[in-house]
């Protein structure tokens, strides 16, 4: 795009004297200076944060399972079992606690609990045997209403929204960052390969890409989940990755296209660098800048794919909470506003938040759109 | 009045609609396609019929002491069964009522499911507007294999013979004189009237329904759902344009749907059917298919795939040479709308676009309970002989063990299922036949109730311990520790995926692991035909007899997806077809349904009854263990009032 001009000012920061005491800043310092100035950009990285953290201690926010407990005279952390199965540990299964930790003053009544903020389960309705006295068990049907034991109401099956949605989050920020993790990694690669080879290489890359594009990704996933044993989330991850590459290949082709030509490039072929050196030492980091872009949107672009196909039906295996899965259960019945509201909400504001992450970085890496507000 | 409905006792006989499944909601699904292959073993390659020297007429007369056989007409049935009972509300009664009650359902089904009193009663030029839960894929009747063409079938179809809402089958009055039966059951006798014609105006003879039995026997035509049951007919012979003989190969209690089949127009079909086998591709076929030559009381007006199909009342079906010779049809137009989605169908409901549609548990319960649905639309309840259950393949090693699948039906929380899924509004079920079915077990069967001490015995007896402490269940298998694992398929669909998630939960609580996999209809129905899978979730309609199980539960059966094998079932379902008297034959079933009682092949759940919201200008719908529609009268029975 205008990789020229960025190229100037690193050269032009390479040779212009710099102010006596404070080193020279480089092209991602400035950039990053450019980015913080900007609220609505550091508002969103902001939440991206928050939600990574309420990914992370998901199992200590909402759940049925202590987070730290101690029985029988040992410390055990049978949260943990929310994100492996295996991490809880058997003890609990030997003893017949049938996954309903309520009973653990009467199992032992030396024990305490440290219990999740929330005590909700994401995976089932609270019945009689999961529920702590004078706690109701959770409504089914029409009358889930968001209420102080149901924070965002239950589903017409009886499971809580606000736990769901909790631990929903990891999928929706895994499914961002895996899968375009992934697109990034292979459409750099060989766009940086066609770009810089240039010549036949370029022709069969660019042909290859093409051919690629024209892979609908939603049609794979369903055709992957009619072959596969087990499909998971991560399957998913995978073919979104797989399919989503083009369009970060492409530039990074564009990219590197311009940027063989350049001196830099020249200067380190004569110091006899090797191609994969100037590619990925050289070449790639003056183009990332564009690239990070187009990877930002797709995050949001994957976040909306899984949630449309949860709410197809086709997503996370059951009972997986994920955002669309609960959309779709909203969907039967509209009266049951909480259904729809909550998890569209959070997935509005995800994907706004990305694209306004995007959008921050592609102002603040464009020298053309750099002056436009400061 | 009768409308025939060819094709739906041979579609009860062995092909239970598969209910269960399919993305489009409880009605949805079809017969499967490829589900009865008939043994193709025969040498001639145009036809699965051997041949056979028929004798004269004056010979069979002879020595075939005929026993008549019933001819009756179900509408009139219907009014007998009316007449004795009286209406427990007024029609405005019952149109204030909202159905909150059993006592409320009685009281509207009471009032608003009478035939008309007078003549004058009845709009004779209303039209009815209905749902389709999908589209119909042929219009040939012997082509047709799901709800939705049996649906249309019904109306647009000629057939011979019928049952009632008991599944007491009977030949039609609209279409036949008299019924006789030979005294060792080998043959049926059968006289068309001479009154009957297609919709082109040729006559409705017995040749066509020779022609259409060699045609549903020939293998090179690809009939989905027809040719089990026909095939176990030997010949049909026409002695001349109204006299039939149907010669059996055995004599069974259940020829008497063996006998019933679609019948197609011969002047029609008898050149092309050569040509295209397919009966679809050819140009001809593609003419039919858009504009059928029809047999019953509708023809096709108009159709729109994948949105609409028109039928319009026909006038010669009821009058001949100017003479009225049957009832007149209700309706003067039927307009099927095709709304697959259940959310469409009941906005059309309520906006009044549509007349009658199926409410889902949770629609029942929840969204048509304000006076904006009562402002236009009642509903209705009935029970229906539908049932589903989680089946255990035995060829695996999990579930080869009785003990083991016990312990999944004790694991399984039946009371949450019932009262919390699905609104207390379903019944449980402990075998293939209801409670109050004439083949249900005298004794009633117990109903599984969770209990996780008891399914933990019995996996423990079976073998199924922690031995390696890591919280799951686990086995000695072959020298390898086999971990408690396995996956349950079911169907893309809320409720059912909610089950299974269900019983996953239910079956963590005790140590195994348990992973729920929807499929897409078509992968579903390829793994359970190919026996590959563990565990799954299903349903099945129930037959008009109880003999149309067997393709369940007989060994090496093709919808014997389980592999269960019991050479005692086996036995037992072979005598029941041969007993003629009906309680025999009644405690023959009974004992079958102990018999899988006891070995569980599969974890009964629960007969979904069936659940339908109509517009308060309808009348005359009754309920059959089939549903409201299929059976007779059935949708003959419907009518809408004078304004």
């Amino acid at each position: 795009m205008c990789t020229k001009w960025r190229l100037m000012t690193q050269i032009g920061n390479q040779t212009k004297p710099a102010a006596p005491a404070a080193k020279p800043r480089g092209f991602w310092d400035e950039a990053w200076l450019r980015f913080r100035r900007r609220k609505l950009a550091m508002t969103a990285l902001g939440f991206v944060v928050f939600m990574a953290a309420i990914a992370l201690f998901a199992p200590a926010i909402a759940g049925t399972k202590p987070v730290v407990c101690k029985y029988k005279g040992q410390i055990y952390f049978p949260a943990l079992g929310y994100f492996n199965t295996h991490w809880e540990n058997p003890v609990f299964a030997k003893d017949k606690f049938r996954r309903s930790y309520v009973k653990l003053k009467a199992k032992d009544p030396n024990s305490w609990a440290v219990w999740p903020l929330v005590y909700q389960d994401p995976y089932r309705r609270l019945g009689k045997d999961d529920v702590w006295p004078g706690q109701p068990e959770n409504p089914t049907g029409d009358q889930g209403h968001p209420n102080r034991y149901n924070l965002f109401g239950t589903t017409q099956t009886g499971v809580d929204v606000f736990a769901q949605m909790v631990h929903g989050t990891t999928i929706a920020l895994l499914v961002g960052f895996v899968s375009m993790g992934i697109a990034g990694l292979i459409g750099i690669v060989i766009g940086a390969a066609a770009g810089y080879f240039g010549g036949w290489v370029d022709m069969i890359v660019s042909r290859f890409i093409e051919l690629v594009m024209c892979i609908p990704a939603l049609v794979l996933i369903l055709a992957l989940i009619a072959i596969l044993e087990k499909p998971t989330i991560w399957h998913m991850m995978a073919v979104l990755g797989c399919t989503g590459w083009t369009s970060i290949a492409r530039l990074a082709r564009g990219e590197f296209l311009k940027l063989r030509e350049s001196e830099f490039v020249t200067a380190a072929r004569a110091l006899g660098a090797t191609h994969a050196r100037i590619m990925f030492r050289h070449v790639l980091p003056n183009s990332l800048a564009p690239l990070l872009v187009p990877i930002t949107f797709g995050i949001a672009g994957a976040i909306l794919t899984e949630s449309a196909l949860s709410f197809l039906g086709f997503g996370a295996p059951p009972p997986n909470p994920s955002w669309g899965t609960l959309l779709n259960a909203g969907r039967t019945n509209l009266n049951l506003w909480w259904l729809v509201f909550f998890p569209g909400t959070a997935i509005f504001i995800t994907v706004l938040t990305y694209n306004l992450i995007g959008e921050g970085l592609q102002e603040v890496t464009d020298p053309r759109l750099r002056g436009s507000k400061h | 009045m009768k409308i025939s409905h060819p094709g739906l006792a041979a579609l009860g006989l062995c092909f239970l609609v598969v209910v269960a499944w399919g993305p489009r909601g409880p009605k949805a699904g079809a017969a499967d396609a490829n589900a009865k292959q008939t043994d193709t073993k025969t040498q001639d390659p145009d036809t699965l019929i051997e041949p056979f020297t028929r004798p004269p007429l004056a010979e069979l007369d002879a020595k075939a002491e005929w026993t008549d056989q019933s001819v009756l007409d179900g509408l009139e049935l219907l009014r007998a069964k009316q007449a004795k009972e009286k209406p427990l509300a007024t029609i405005s009664e019952a149109l204030k009522l909202t159905n909150t009650s059993p006592q409320n359902n009685a009281k509207i089904l009471s009032a608003l499911g009478r035939l008309p009193e007078r003549t004058s009663d009845v709009n004779w030029d209303a039209p009815i507007n209905r749902t389709l839960q999908m589209d119909v894929k042929s219009m040939n009747p012997i082509l047709a294999s799901s709800v939705a063409e049996f649906d249309v079938n019904g109306l647009t179809g000629f057939g011979l013979f019928g049952f009632d809402w008991t599944m007491r089958p009977f030949a039609s009055k609209d279409a036949v004189v008299s019924w006789q039966t030979s005294k060792d059951r080998m043959a049926d006798k059968i006289v068309l009237r001479n009154d009957l014609t297609w919709s082109d105006g040729h006559p409705i003879t017995a040749h066509d329904v020779v022609f259409s039995f060699r045609t549903i026997m020939n293998p090179k035509v690809p009939v989905p759902a027809q040719r089990s049951g026909t095939d176990k007919l030997r010949w049909i012979e026409a002695y001349d344009d109204t006299t039939l003989v149907f010669f059996h190969k055995e004599a069974l209690a259940t020829n008497i749907w063996n006998i019933n089949f679609s019948i197609i127009p011969k002047h029609i079909f008898e050149k092309s059917v050569q040509e295209d086998p397919t009966l679809a591709q050819s140009d001809v076929h593609v003419k039919y298919e858009n504009d059928p030559i029809c047999g019953g009381a509708y023809t096709i007006a108009s159709r729109q795939r994948g949105q609409e199909i028109v039928l319009a009342r026909r006038e010669n079906w009821y009058m001949h040479k100017g003479k009225q010779v049957r009832d007149k049809p209700y309706f003067k137009t039927i307009r099927f709308r095709v709304l697959e989605d259940t959310n469409t169908s009941l906005l059309a409901l309520k906006s009044g676009e549509v007349d009658e549609s199926l409410l889902t548990a949770e629609q029942w319960t929840t969204q048509t309970k304000d006076a904006e649905y009562y402002q236009r639309n009642t509903k209705a309840s009935g029970l229906e002989w539908v049932y589903f259950y989680f089946g255990w393949n035995v060829k695996t090693s999990f579930f080869s063990d009785v003990r083991v699948r016990r312990a999944m039906s004790y694991a399984f929380n039946h009371d949450e299922m019932l009262n919390k899924l699905f609104y207390g509004l379903y019944e449980p079920s402990n075998g293939m036949f209801h409670r109050t079915a004439w083949m249900a077990p005298k004794k009633p069967l117990p109903f599984y109730k969770q209990d996780l001490d008891k399914a933990e015995q019995l996996l423990e007896e079976a073998g199924w311990t922690d031995h390696d402490g890591d919280g799951t269940r686990d086995k000695m298998i072959g020298g390898r520790l086999v971990p408690f694992e396995f996956t349950v398929l079911c169907p893309i669909a809320a409720d059912r995926i909610a089950l299974c998630t269900l019983l996953k939960e239910n079956l963590d609580q005790i140590g195994i692991v348990c992973n729920v996999r929807p499929l897409e209809f078509t992968v579903l129905q390829e793994k359970t035909q190919k026996h590959d899978f563990q565990a799954m979730f299903g349903g099945w309609g129930t037959g008009t007899d109880p003999d149309t199980s067997d393709n369940l539960f007989v060994t090496g059966e093709l919808r014997n997806f389980c592999n269960y094998s019991n050479p005692d079932v086996d036995k037992l379902y072979e005598q029941g077809r041969k007993e003629f008297d009906r309680d025999k034959r009644a405690a023959i079933y009974g004992k079958i349904a102990e018999l899988i009682y006891a070995d569980q092949p599969y974890t009964f759940l629960y007969f979904r009854n069936s659940f339908y919201g109509f517009n308060k200008s309808l009348r005359g719908y009754n309920y059959s263990p089939r549903g409201p529609f299929n059976y007779s009268p059935g949708f003959t029975s419907f009518w809408k009032a004078v304004p």
